[in-house]
């Protein structure tokens, strides 16, 4: 007992002086390494985040920085999110001696990243990933230093039950994306918490995308069109290049069910000139086509020529980061903000309020915004909290 | 004298890059353990195709199978439900050792090959090209949409990154000892008759589907261990084994030469080296003291433009397709024919 009492003192010991060397000392920068895609299927939601990011940075370090630390944000393409690219975008930010570091808004995409940086102690960060495998879930014990300001894909599909059922529909059909495990998690969570609503589930089918080498999207909708129901769910993104030949297909056929997606299928960028798209609908975290009811948001959207609501996670993130640094009197070491920033709760970000927890290292009970389509005319026409997280 | 430079030369390109491998910063050398892997994926490539004569476009099947392997069988048990959530029960609770796992991705490898290869080794030309690309198709779409057996597309998180520069090395000199080893032997030396002229060799009782069946059950094994190497450097997805490995991989033996271990390994060093040199520059790399930044995508146009030029004018690849030898040119005397 007295050898595990005096362990437990040189542990505490090692914590102390580990936070306090990697104290900042007035005024030196605290620099972020940020992982990014520039040009594959991350790049979308990577882009607009990051250019977020640094607008808020400038805007921090115009009001003196994170008490007296300007912050710095180091970049490096994963060209793609190649494995071998990734882990030597992670490699060479860690021997630039960043503070923490930021990767694609993807848990397998990202791993490269954040196994390297978990492993060199570093608080890790994704600005967008929506599952609940940013932690020690899919990492493990040093999955502790990882955290994303994404949507926790179970609050989120709970949230896509709540409005459908709200919008007087009863019967869904379910079109699983299965390349990542968000878009799977989002749809089981959606299926959970319809279920408990009452809901009938009348089809459910699975696909995989272009990008992703899939060629079955339309084995879905042939499926889904002989099977009606008062809405299609569904969890996946324009740029992963299935969901226009998808809806395109379901309207060919004279199927005009509305369309009910995740936050994956934010942005126009992907809608199909002809036919134009109409009865589409997905969650968000912020309308970034002007019409927020947060007018800070709608400032810095036009700014950076969002095209999807997501770019709030950069910004979200960096607010989220610089509270910890304060909560932590200053420190960059890993362990430390990690400390801090398990023990979130309802903390201002520019993206609402977060959350976390230790089970839940992605954000919940976030108030989503939801944007309706009507002849590729996109217009918010609600927000929803789920009221539970299923499990699934 | 003639068969130690033979072996030596690619030995010592091997040895060359892992001691440089190890000179450069841990970022830069991702990429050099990356290009050994693909040595010995192009030498596993080589022993069948550069042997026989028959094109392969199955060959990163045992890849992916030497992938699956090692990484189901070596991601902890903790992670297995997270990576992995509708795995197989004895899956799930079945871990091995890096050394075991590797052995059992060549094994998989092998017996894979050797069992595909029984009815598609009686084929010859562009239908045994199409056949085995058919096998490509197969255990991708395998892999991707049975998540009992795997992780689908999930990417292979958490398996311990065992392949260090000495691992890599060790793993690309077993496939080219081997290649060496089978190419001198009589079974290789009667695959490769087949392919100078298949009826004489038929004439001299030799089996063209037995010698076809063996190189590619040993290269299936070499495949598959390259697979095992690979998981264990990086967390890499089902989806990144399939049809962009496969070209990258037949280009880089086609241009070091297909018909010579030698070419094999050069090859492979030579695209996967200024691919990777590039990849690092479009982040910024500093050389004898000057900073070198290239555009995004400079990667990819010029490894593509390079190969089309390096086969334009050497359409035999870098080494012609033969190996290096200690014996002098020889010069034709005036009059010769």
């Amino acid at each position: 007992m007295r050898r595990i009492g005096l362990l437990g003192v040189v542990a505490a010991a090692l914590v102390v002086a580990a936070t306090a060397a990697a104290r900042t000392s007035a005024g030196t920068p605290i620099v972020i390494g940020w992982a990014h895609d520039s040009t594959g299927p991350m790049a979308p939601f990577d882009g607009p985040a990051l250019a977020a990011a640094q607008i808020r940075v400038a805007q921090i370090n115009a009001k003196g920085g994170v008490d007296g630390h300007p912050l710095v944000i180091k970049t490096c393409d994963t060209q793609g999110d190649n494995a071998a690219v990734s882990k030597s975008c992670a490699d060479k930010l860690i021997a630039e001696h960043v503070n923490v570091i930021f990767t694609t808004c993807d848990v397998d995409l990202a791993a490269p990243v954040v196994q390297e940086s978990i492993n060199a102690g570093l608080l890790t960060i994704a600005p967008c990933i929506g599952t609940d495998q940013m932690g020690p879930k899919r990492f493990g014990a040093k999955g502790a230093l990882a955290f994303s300001f994404g949507n926790v894909a179970q609050d989120e599909g709970s949230a896509m039950a709540q409005f459908a059922w709200a919008k007087g529909w009863r019967k869904a059909d379910l079109a699983t994306d299965t390349v990542i495990v968000y878009f799977k998690n989002v749809v089981q969570a959606f299926a959970a918490r319809w279920k408990q609503l009452g809901g009938k589930i009348v089809d459910q089918e699975s696909y995989q995308d272009p990008a992703f080498h899939g060629n079955n999207v339309q084995n879905a909708v042939s499926r889904i069109n002989a099977h009606p129901a008062d809405v299609i769910v569904t969890a996946t993104a324009g740029a992963y290049q299935a969901l226009a030949p998808m809806i395109t297909g379901l309207r060919t056929l004279g199927n005009n069910t509305p369309v009910l997606n995740s936050w994956a299928g934010d942005g126009t960028y992907w809608l199909p000139k002809s036919p134009k798209v109409s009865n589409y609908y997905f969650v968000t975290y912020a309308d970034a086509f002007g019409g927020d009811p947060n007018p800070a948001i709608n400032a810095l959207a036009k700014k950076i020529h969002a095209a999807t609501g997501g770019f709030v996670t950069g910004p979200a993130a960096i607010d989220g980061l610089a509270t910890a640094i304060r909560e932590a009197g200053g420190s960059t070491n890993g362990a430390a903000l990690a400390a801090k920033m398990v023990k979130f709760h309802d903390v201002p970000t520019l993206s609402g309020l977060v959350s976390f927890s230790p089970q839940l290292h992605s954000v919940y009970h976030r108030q989503y915004r939801v944007i309706e389509i009507q002849n590729n005319v996109p217009k918010l026409v609600a927000e929803v909290v789920a009221k539970v997280v299923p499990k699934i | 004298m003639r068969r130690v430079v033979e072996l030596a030369a690619p030995v010592a390109l091997v040895l060359a890059t892992a001691l440089l491998g190890l000179a450069v910063s841990t970022a830069l050398q991702t990429y050099f353990l990356d290009t050994l892997v693909k040595v010995a994926i192009v030498v596993a490539l080589y022993v069948f195709i550069g042997n026989s004569g028959v094109l392969s476009f199955g060959h990163i099947s045992f890849v992916a199978l030497g992938v699956w392997t090692a990484g189901v069988l070596t991601v902890p048990e903790g992670q297995k439900n997270a990576i992995m959530p509708g795995i197989a029960h004895f899956l799930l609770h079945t871990n091995v050792g890096n050394a075991w796992s590797l052995v059992l991705a060549a094994a998989v490898g092998l017996a894979f090959a050797f069992a595909v290869g029984l009815p598609l080794m009686r084929l010859s030309g562009l239908a045994a090209g199409i056949a085995t690309f058919g096998v490509l198709e197969i255990v991708n779409n395998v892999l991707r949409y049975d998540d009992r057996i795997g992780p689908g597309l999930n990417a292979f998180s958490s398996v311990p990154e065992t392949t260090g520069i000495w691992q890599a090395a060790i793993g690309a000199l077993i496939c080219v000892v081997v290649a060496y080893a089978y190419q001198r032997s009589r079974y290789g030396r009667q695959l490769r008759a087949t392919r100078e002229d298949p009826a004489a060799a038929s004439a001299a009782g030799i089996s063209i589907y037995r010698q076809r069946l063996l190189a590619f059950a040993v290269s299936g094994a070499l495949a598959g261990l390259a697979g095992g190497l690979y998981v264990h450097l990086l967390p890499i997805e089902i989806d990144s084994l399939y049809l962009d490995l496969t070209f990258i991989t037949l280009a880089m033996l086609v241009v070091g030469g297909s018909g010579s271990l030698l070419g094999a390994v050069v090859g492979a060093l030579a695209v996967g080296g200024l691919d990777s040199f590039l990849s690092a520059a479009e982040n910024g790399v500093d050389i004898f003291g000057w900073h070198l930044n290239l555009p995004t995508d400079t990667s990819a146009l010029t490894v593509g433009a390079l190969m089309a030029l390096v086969l334009v004018y050497r359409p035999g690849g870098l080494t012609g397709g033969h190996e290096l030898s200690l014996a002098l040119p020889r010069f034709r005397k005036d009059g010769d024919g």
